[in-house]
């Protein structure tokens, strides 16, 4: 639906923010060789949460975008954060909108804010978790797991979250 | 929220009002898989336009499409089909979603410089039949996406049932939202397909008791709270008010229009004000152009991929208070003929068709005219909110005095 496609930003097909998915045979595993998470997947391999923040004014940009949202600068410094957070919001997903979630179900991704850094929101999934117990707000904390789907050769360590 | 955190802007428009009308609508057959291509189907919209309004194609001299969404009809196409050779002036701000309200602000400015008399928008898709090639569907796009596709899609946040069911979770959470408000915009959206032969849902009823029976999608949406994936399209034909008046149709004229943007785009996940929409910054743009209030209005259609999208809207448009929504719905009759304030009067994309708004456009101006399958009487305003995620317009339809 599109309510999408259309987005200004995903008109202009530029190769910096837009790539195949079909292409990528380790679809959908995160592409550790995409530069602009590169410090996100080797933070979670190291068993830390990291985000970027910018070298030049110190503001945290998420997600990691070429230059900085705050003062344009550009270059980043991948920092650990504290895993402790809050629900903000989910959802129980019962079917699979990709082949490659089948395994999965029933999921339920969710967006986590950070309480060492409140304005940002990380997309994650919550694991342990019985979906009835779940409210937004509910205190979460990051967990690292190795990512796998089926049919996709290879897995990825990953921040994740559970209620703590 | 929307009030306190800056998280878009509105884009300054000139006043149109009552300079360009709808003279002619037309919708393709809307359908399941139908093996039809998206040109097919936007030529079948664009003859019916034509034959409504009494015009023929060698008239147009404007062309609107959306060129980045895939195979819409584009001048050379509509030369070819039609065998004509005149001039077009050609604008790539046209299509559906929320090009389907702005597109009459663009055909107005061409208007008033010359570039051209009258004006045609078209969008189609065939999503049903693409469906199976299509990475997630409809959700291609995004998937396509890089901070997407490597930092929400290895979460399972994808595609969009999952986006807006996490808003809708959140909109219960601030504001006390309950199953029964989605439920009622589901079950309106239905009774005015049931009333509607070109609906795609036309034979199936919904009652809110079915709807709360049936099971969880993506909790909390079920199947009933999300659109279509259908095969169809829809066309419209602009022209001045006053080119409009020797025409056959009653006058339509576009009353004022609005547009507004959110800072952060298709990244719903980083979307400050998480449970708004940019309407909050395109509607008081329209109504001031319009020279009207919410309450002056008589038919709501607003692109309506959730029934959560509804509800926020609903709100951002100033129809009731912010968190509002529920209460709303649940206490005003949305129904053509209830006497409350009707919404999605022809199904919208949840019973209609998933034809990404521009069908809504057509129904206002049928309401208008007083021609729609299920009409509410006496309609003189109606408004079609569009939408896109990062953006956000509104439409003004009156029916000229």
């Amino acid at each position: 639906m599109s309510d999408t496609s259309a987005a200004p930003e995903a008109r202009s097909g530029s190769s910096a923010t837009h790539g195949s998915a079909k292409n990528r045979s380790s679809f959908p595993l995160p592409d550790l060789d995409w530069e602009p998470a590169r410090g996100y997947w080797e933070g979670a391999a190291a068993g830390e949460l990291r985000l970027a923040f910018c070298g030049s004014c110190g503001a945290v940009n998420w997600y990691p975008k070429p230059t900085c949202g705050g003062c344009a600068a550009a270059g980043f410094e991948w920092r650990a954060v504290g895993g402790a957070g809050t629900l903000f919001s989910y959802s129980v997903v019962s079917h699979a909108f990709l082949p490659q979630y089948r395994d999965l179900l029933p999921m339920i991704p969710a967006l986590v804010v950070l309480d060492e850094v409140p304005g940002v929101r990380i997309v994650t999934r919550l694991v342990d978790a019985d979906s009835s117990a779940l409210a937004c707000d509910a205190p979460v904390e990051v967990v690292f797991r190795a990512l796998r789907f089926v049919g996709i050769e290879g897995e990825v360590v990953v921040p994740l979250f559970r209620l703590r | 929220m929307s009030g306190t955190v800056d998280w878009g802007y509105a884009e300054a428009y000139d006043d149109v009002s009552g300079e360009v009308a709808i003279v002619g609508v037309g919708d393709a057959d809307h359908t399941a898989a139908s093996g039809r291509t998206t040109k097919e189907i936007a030529i079948q919209a664009v003859e019916r336009a034509l034959d409504d309004a009494g015009l023929t194609a060698r008239d147009v001299d404007g062309i609107m499409y959306a060129p980045f969404m895939a195979d819409q009809l584009t001048e050379r196409d509509f030369q070819a089909h039609f065998g004509v050779s005149q001039d077009i002036w050609v604008s790539h701000q046209g299509g559906g979603m929320r090009w389907a309200a702005t597109a009459p602000y663009e055909a107005a400015q061409a208007i008033r410089t010359g570039q051209a008399s009258v004006i045609l928008n078209s969008f189609a898709v065939a999503w049903a039949t693409q469906r199976g090639d299509m990475v997630g569907g409809p959700g291609q796009a995004h998937v396509d996406e890089l901070y997407k596709q490597n930092l929400e899609v290895p979460f399972g946040w994808f595609p969009q049932p999952v986006y807006f069911a996490t808003i809708a979770r959140r909109h219960m959470h601030e504001f006390g939202t309950l199953p029964e408000a989605l439920g009622a915009i589901a079950v309106a959206c239905r009774a005015h397909a049931n009333k509607n032969p070109t609906a795609v849902m036309h034979n199936k009823r919904l009652t809110l008791n079915d709807y709360l029976s049936k099971p969880f999608l993506v909790e909390p949406f079920r199947k009933e709270d999300c659109c279509l994936i259908s095969d169809g399209g829809a066309a419209f034909l602009m022209t001045s008010v006053a080119r409009a008046r020797d025409l056959r149709r009653p006058v339509v004229e576009v009353a004022g229009v609005g547009l507004g943007t959110s800072y952060t785009g298709t990244h719903w996940s980083q979307q400050a004000a998480f449970t708004s929409t940019p309407q909050v910054f395109a509607g008081p743009v329209a109504f001031r152009m319009a020279g009207i209030t919410p309450s002056e209005v008589d038919v709501f259609t607003c692109y309506d991929p959730f029934t959560i999208v509804t509800l926020m809207q609903l709100e951002d448009l100033g129809f009731c208070a912010k968190g509002g929504g529920g209460p709303f719905v649940t206490s005003t009759n949305l129904l053509h003929d209830g006497g409350g304030l009707p919404i999605q009067t022809h199904g919208g994309l949840l019973s209609h068709a998933y034809v990404l708004g521009i069908a809504h456009v057509g129904e206002v101006v049928r309401q208008l005219r007083g021609t729609a399958a299920a009409q509410v009487p006496g309609a003189e305003i109606g408004i079609y909110g569009g939408y896109t995620g990062p953006q956000a317009s509104t439409l003004v339809l009156r029916r000229a005095r």
